[in-house]
């Protein structure tokens, strides 16, 4: 994890190509590609009202576990390609660290990573939803 | 079909469209179903009260307090001409939302008793049903819903002849925020009246493409919303006729609406003093006021025609985009500048910011109306709205826009 604890160092190289696109549409188009490419995805079968992170204008479920090394795992799902791509890099992000470092992430990097729309103060606001829950879930794990 | 108004001039009064987004391009906004932008007109009268004569209204007598005054009641004045009626039966509240729920909480509290019927439509802001579903909860009324016609998008009006039937009140929409369908309400009226009931009317999309005259509908109560029409957020009003107003019971309380307060109980003041309590929101109704002198220029039907034109064309490009359904039908001549739309493959998220890359602003959501989506067979849709600004270059730009985006992304 970068000192500050913004985003682990393997998510660097992703940041990158991001930050190389040509423009907005550019990121976009590869935003849709990781979409299509969650490390681990929730089954939409499996996607019900207790794992549903609740945002106005698209539908996102997450369910946090920890595998056998009491590692990190992010499984998500989402309508919406743009949140299921940031989904994805976030489960790229997070998975196998601890919980504990998974509380102090922040969402930076996808502000960095040049996808402005991620960050907005919006309720409606599927990334940052996601992503606060993603963090609170770890601080619970971490608390037990 | 061409317009009359002058284009040019009137988008020079809104310097908000000339703006430059983050990512370079130009907006085009297309949200003016959730807010318009505001003529400079309005933001100076704003500014000037700040500047020149900030003080509370109706409380002290010194110059800055009878200038506020005068420059509020100015305004109510202004508003309720512009409206067609009397500034008696003005009351100003935050918006439609505070509107509705002072006839849900002020007339229907009062009036109704259990059993008593309130007839809704699908087609109904949910400004315009959580009120009315907590009355229920309260009082035990009953609460109809008129379902929409499924083909052509509009309310269903032989389902209207009978949920009318005993009933007590009926609470319509104008004109609908997603489908830009305006309801007859001329109609409507009429058959409410026959059985009995008052009628709410929800004009927060109808007031700024349509003259609404209060008076000569024969309305009861209408809720308009400033901020639709070219006015500030955070002002609106209740038009209540008189005799309505008269069985109305305050549901806010406080300073300003009373004529005496003791420890053993208070009185009050009478007709729409009554429901105005509180520090009056003065800044805004003043802009409020400006705005409606500044639509006062205009035919208000060469605003609804040049509306109507633009949503035409819209739907009309879209409707040659693979993938892309229009709902309803914005061609008709009672449209009124509102076009909901989805694409089969790219989420509605997902597509309004695609457009927003390319500077379109347009909206996304169920648009609180999650009955109209549930009928639909939609959880949201992504929605243009036109007002007086918009151009139909703008239109055609948008429509390559979108073209562009679902080559790309579908």
């Amino acid at each position: 994890m970068r000192e500050g604890g913004d985003w682990p160092d393997h998510l660097d190289s992703i940041v990158t190509e991001f930050s190389e696109c040509f423009d907005s549409m550019e990121r976009y188009e590869l935003l849709f590609q990781y979409a299509n490419s969650h490390p681990s995805p929730l089954p939409q079968e499996d996607w019900n009202e207790e794992n549903q992170v609740h945002g106005c204008q698209s539908r996102a479920h997450i369910e946090c576990s920890l595998d056998e090394k009491g590692g990190f795992i992010l499984s998500g799902g989402a309508d919406a390609q743009i949140v299921q791509g940031l989904m994805a890099i976030t489960s790229i992000a997070v998975n196998g660290m601890q919980p504990k470092e998974v509380g102090k992430m922040e969402p930076h990097f996808a502000d960095a990573m040049g996808i402005r729309s991620a960050l907005t103060p919006s309720r409606a606001n599927g990334f940052l939803n996601m992503f606060n829950r993603v963090r609170d879930e770890a601080i619970k794990m971490e608390a037990n | 079909m061409q317009t009359t108004l002058d284009l040019d001039s009137i988008r020079a009064e809104f310097p908000i469209l000339g703006r430059m987004l983050p990512n370079g391009k130009q907006l085009v906004y297309f949200d003016n179903a959730a807010t318009s932008q505001k003529p400079m007109c309005v933001i100076e009268a704003m500014s000037r009260y700040y500047k020149e004569y900030n003080s509370n209204a109706h409380r002290a007598n010194h110059t800055l307090a009878d200038e506020a005054t005068t420059a509020l009641e100015g305004a109510r004045n202004s508003i309720s001409r512009f409206f067609g009626t009397s500034p008696k039966q003005m009351i100003y509240t935050s918006g439609a939302t505070e509107a509705i729920n002072l006839v849900a909480y002020g007339w229907a509290r009062a009036n109704l008793s259990k059993d008593e019927v309130v007839v809704l439509t699908e087609m109904e802001h949910h400004a315009d049903i959580v009120p009315w579903q907590e009355l229920s909860k309260e009082k035990g009324i009953e609460v109809r819903y008129v379902p929409i016609d499924l083909h052509s998008f509009t309310l269903d009006m032989d389902a209207f002849e009978i949920a009318v039937q005993g009933a007590s009140l009926v609470c319509v929409v104008h004109t609908s925020n997603v489908l830009g369908i305006r309801n007859p309400i001329e109609r409507i009226v009429e058959l409410s009246h026959a059985s009995g009931a008052r009628v709410l009317v929800d004009c927060a999309q109808g007031a700024p493409h349509e003259l609404i005259n209060f008076d000569s509908s024969k309305i009861d109560f209408a809720a308009i919303s400033a901020h639709k029409m070219g006015g500030p957020t955070g002002i609106g009003c209740l038009l209540a006729k008189l005799d309505a107003m008269g069985q109305m019971r305050p549901f806010l309380t406080g300073g300003s609406m009373i004529k005496k307060v003791s420890t053993e109980g208070s009185t009050f003041q009478e007709g729409h003093a009554m429901f105005e309590t509180g520090t009056p929101r003065i800044a805004e109704a003043i802009g409020w006021g400006e705005a409606v002198e500044w639509l006062d220029q205009f035919d208000m039907s060469e605003i609804h025609s040049h509306v109507n034109s633009l949503a035409s064309l819209a739907a009309e490009r879209m409707g040659e985009i693979e993938g892309i359904t229009v709902f309803g039908d914005p061609t008709r001549n009672d449209s009124s500048g509102a076009v909901s739309f989805l694409h089969d493959s790219i989420q509605s998220q997902d597509l309004s910011l695609l457009l927003d890359e390319g500077g379109f602003a347009v909206r996304t959501g169920h648009h609180c109306a999650q009955p109209l989506m549930d009928a639909m067979g939609v959880p949201s849709t992504n929605r243009a709205s036109f007002w007086i600004y918009n151009t139909p270059e703008e239109v055609h730009s948008f429509t390559r826009h979108l073209y562009e985006v679902v080559s790309r992304f579908s």
